[in-house]
């Protein structure tokens, strides 16, 4: 069920800087706290046993929602949940030891867990993201922390290893911890809960958990994220600080697997190196694996299944937890890659993952502001770029704005991809300065040139294909202090009617035509373009070049090309790279007179002299 | 003079444990992009080989670890044909987690088997002296060890055809396989290779160390560091590597305690990703 968006729904609207929701969204969640109120009088009636283990299920749903939100949304595979729930499990006992018998509370130990696990995730994250690891590096990592954790908890056995009252006790961890009190006030509070006390709490505790995570994920911060697991490199060249959306998304994570940890050790009363183990990490991917990563619902339905069927298969054999996880592990991978609760939406609701409605109202700039950019001009001086022993660029200095639009060409191994690189800050010039509107920006990381004013064009389509139209633009105009009206955008490019489309169904031209408007909508003052016309066929290179030059009126273009004809079309002034320099520079026609530019060309020794 | 000679052998015995525990997980994630979790229960296969044969059936040590990298490669082999092979087009964390799988349930079967607490074997050779200083001529073997098993692949992938192959599939699959490379085939063999590795080093480890089932899980975060840390030259890459983190690891454990110098192994790789995030190995120009 269903309600489509009428494709012309406005976009405009005025500017909110709270977290602003999908109204569809806020309706089904007014369902939300019926639910739970549900949820905890049902409780009431389980048996002792049940409650016990239901308790228990919900800290584990509470690390496996970690995991969903940390893999499922932000796209970044990390082995270390169950690490940083251990972490939780183990702040929660050494506050709850050191405080309780004063204080007679044990929600600060709670908050000191989720404390712990959003500190513990910080320092890990920044390690692992400022490094900018690769995404396999970064799984085995975290797995490696995890184990080291292991090791060296598992030899604090001595009454040296303390922490305050806690004695840390190696293998056997820590035993004897008060469960969940809260602090007295007058006649409420002040001892620790019953068993199905602590199920309730537990309910209403990963309840407000869940309903946290489910208005951040539909908030600006949940499409930034979306943004990052579909495409980081174009997140980058829009202007996000990739790592530190990254950082926050993994704190945020860890912050949620502590307090589970927490919850956790008040279940059992105890807590021990155990939780650090391989099968444990493996576990937490089980279960976000079979309930479906990417559905926040998914880690409880995961929990469920995968406990309930550990429990039904300890009946027949016992102790064979590992065995089985394996063989969940292998048969989920294998055959339902996906997992349930995504598989039984697709069945059920078919025409959901297609349609989906906009999310955020975004601050519109005032029509014409796109003139009144005063600056449009890119300059280098003396840059120089070697590899190893291979000196690429041996001193270019050019200036770009005087003409809109600039062509930068040379034979192959020129220099002119380093050059191109130099210009996007991928690379960082071993000499020489880039000056952007007049500001130096030849130490800056991309996402820097790119707030101030550089938009970068790809050779193949760099957009976010999982994402609709819609919510791309959207992505764009958000980090943008200059941005278009996203109707006016996608109109110029013609993809007015296919708004709400996954960008990724649009065809290999309309992609190319989607990602033009990506920087439209910034309303940059100088756009590079890589190989425009690379893979095109005629009539998209016509229509390619008409856009360039549509473009060039309020923009100053940097196009590097190789094809002539191309060039040709675009009649601009060039910049001949050869060796590593500015070989000849001038207008199209001089350039394919001049015998030393063919020599170049063909590879010829220079016959002139 | 003695406190020289204890210092050089806890240190060659600490660098030659790294390279005999990470060089398969090197080869096979190396060369074919696949991260085998199950690799420390390769290392527990082949030293619970080396020991069964050895108590069991009273084989003599050298001709039992002989045979741990035939079980290992058997297991490996039939591994690959079952599951890898199927999911090695997928996406990477798949063969992740289809490993991680494999890893579990043989650690479950071994546990099964042989009981978490199996009988060990004695360090045969007895021991040397130095001054004062004595320590098990075993060291030796581990030092010989390590050094045959990496200039023998040095050897395996730049004289054999195997090896030409191999790198070419590595480097380059979709044109390997334009050329006729029989990249299935040839993947099957790096994942075999690497298994038998695994093994071989579990047996040769296997005097030194308390084999149990669960000897994996105590190894293999180590080996993971080690190859993370090697980058993309998997032999000299690990050389280096095993030199670093096992000479930081080994002298924390000497001033301190093993626990330091299990941390500082793992503090010391943190900060080398740091910098080097591809590893040591990343801006070399040969590629092993």
């Amino acid at each position: 069920m269903t309600t489509s968006m009428p494709h012309d729904e406005p976009l405009t609207g005025t500017f909110s800087s709270s977290l602003a929701i999908r109204s569809m969204r806020v309706k089904g969640l007014i369902l939300f706290p019926v639910l739970i109120a549900l949820l905890v009088f049902a409780a009431q009636f389980a048996s002792s046993t049940m409650a016990l283990k239901l308790t228990l299920w919900i800290s584990f749903a509470i690390c496996a929602l970690s995991l969903d939100f940390v893999w499922g949304k932000a796209g970044i595979f990390s082995f270390g949940q169950n690490a940083v729930f251990g972490l939780g499990g183990y702040a929660y006992a050494v506050v709850a030891l050191n405080l309780f018998p004063t204080s007679q509370e044990t929600i600060s130990a709670l908050l000191g867990a989720g404390l712990v696990g959003a500190v513990s995730s910080t320092l890990l994250g920044y390690f692992l993201f400022y490094s900018r690891l690769s995404d396999v590096s970064l799984s085995i990592v975290t797995l490696a922390v995890t184990l080291i954790i292991y090791t060296v908890l598992a030899s604090t056995a001595g009454p040296e290893y303390h922490i305050g009252d806690a004695l840390l006790g190696g293998f056997n961890g820590i035993p004897s911890l008060p469960g969940i009190a809260f602090p007295s006030i007058g006649s409420f509070g002040g001892e620790e809960l019953s068993m199905h006390q602590l199920l309730t709490f537990a309910i209403v505790f990963a309840g407000l958990i869940y309903f946290l995570l489910h208005v951040l994920v539909h908030s600006r911060f949940g499409l930034k994220i979306e943004g990052l697991r579909s495409n980081e490199l174009r997140m980058e060249l829009l202007g996000y600080d990739v790592r530190k959306l990254k950082l926050t998304a993994f704190t945020i994570g860890g912050l949620i697997a502590g307090l589970g940890g927490g919850l956790f050790a008040a279940w059992g009363t105890f807590v021990n190196p155990s939780v650090f183990s391989l099968a444990q990490a493996a576990t937490v991917v089980v279960w976000v694996m079979v309930g479906g990563r990417g559905s926040l619902l998914g880690a409880f339905v995961g929990v469920l299944l995968v406990q309930s069927a550990a429990d039904a298969a300890d009946l027949v054999v016992t102790e064979q937890t590992p065995l089985l996880v394996g063989l969940l592990l292998i048969g989920v991978v294998m055959l339902m890659p996906d997992g349930v609760v995504p598989t039984l939406t697709r069945w059920i609701m078919p025409a959901r993952s297609r349609q989906r409605d906009f999310r955020i109202k975004l601050p519109v700039a005032k029509p014409g502001f796109a003139n009144e950019t005063p600056e449009r001009r890119l300059s280098v001086t003396e840059i120089a770029k070697h590899f190893g022993g291979v000196h690429v660029l041996r001193g270019i200095s050019a200036a770009f704005g005087e003409h809109p639009i600039n062509a930068i060409i040379g034979p192959n191994g020129a220099g002119k991809s380093t050059f191109f690189n130099i210009l996007t800050g991928r690379h960082r010039p071993d000499q020489g300065k880039v000056v952007l509107n007049g500001s130096d920006v030849s130490r800056m990381p991309t996402f820097l040139r790119c707030r101030r004013g550089l938009g970068i064009k790809m050779q193949v389509p760099c957009i976010f294909s999982d994402l609709t139209v819609r919510e791309n633009m959207q992505l764009a105009a958000m980090i943008s202090r200059e941005a278009q009206d996203i109707c006016d955008v996608l109109q110029r490019v013609g993809l007015s009617n296919r708004a709400n489309e996954i960008a990724k169904t649009l065809s290999h031209g309309e992609q190319q035509w989607l990602e033009i408007a990506l920087l439209l909508v910034q309303n940059p003052s100088v756009i590079l373009l890589d190989e425009p016309g690379a893979g095109m066929g005629e009539e998209d290179k016509r229509r390619t070049i008409a856009l360039i030059h549509s473009l060039s009126e309020q923009h100053t273009l940097i196009v590097v090309e190789h094809d002539m004809e191309f060039i040709r079309a675009l009649s601009a002034p060039l910049l001949m790279l050869h060796q590593g320099i500015v070989f000849r520079s001038g207008a199209f026609e001089e350039l394919v007179r001049d015998d030393a530019v063919i020599d170049a060309y063909l590879g010829r020794r220079s016959h002139a002299g | 003079m003695d406190a020289f000679v204890v210092i050089l052998v806890s240190a060659v015995t600490a660098i030659a444990t790294l390279i005999l525990i990470s060089t398969g997980l090197a080869v096979i994630f190396g060369l074919m992009r696949v991260i085998n979790m199950a690799h420390g229960e390769f290392l527990m296969v082949g030293a619970l080989t080396t020991t069964s044969l050895v108590l069991k059936l009273h084989f003599p040590w050298w001709l039992a670890m002989m045979v741990a990298p035939f079980v290992g490669a058997a297991i490996g082999g039939v591994m690959e044909i079952l599951l890898i092979s199927r999911i090695y087009q997928r996406d990477l964390v798949d063969t992740l987690l289809i490993t991680f799988g494999i890893s579990l349930i043989m650690f479950q079967l071994a546990v099964n088997i042989f009981g978490t607490t199996p009988p060990g074997i004695e360090t045969p050779l007895g021991a040397m002296t130095v001054g004062s200083y004595s320590f098990p001529a075993y060291t030796l073997v581990l030092l010989v060890a390590a050094l045959v098993m990496l200039s023998g692949l040095y050897l395996l992938f730049t004289r054999t055809k195997y090896g030409l192959l191999a790198r070419a599939t590595a480097q380059n699959p979709a044109m390997a396989l334009a050329l006729g490379v029989p990249a299935q085939r040839i993947n099957f063999i790096t994942f075999t290779l690497g298994c038998a590795l695994a093994s071989l080093g579990g047996a040769v480890l296997a005097p030194m160390i308390s084999v149990s089932p669960s000897l994996g899980q105590a190894y293999v975060g180590q080996a993971f560091m080690t190859v993370v840390i090697a980058g993309p030259a998997f032999i000299s890459g690990t050389l280096l590597s095993a030199f670093l983190l096992g000479g930081v690891s080994n002298g924390l454990s000497q001033g301190a305690t093993t626990l330091w110098g299990v941390t500082g192994l793992f503090a010391m790789a943190i900060v080398i990703l740091r910098f080097k995030p591809l590893g040591v190995s990343a801006s070399w120009k040969r590629g092993l």
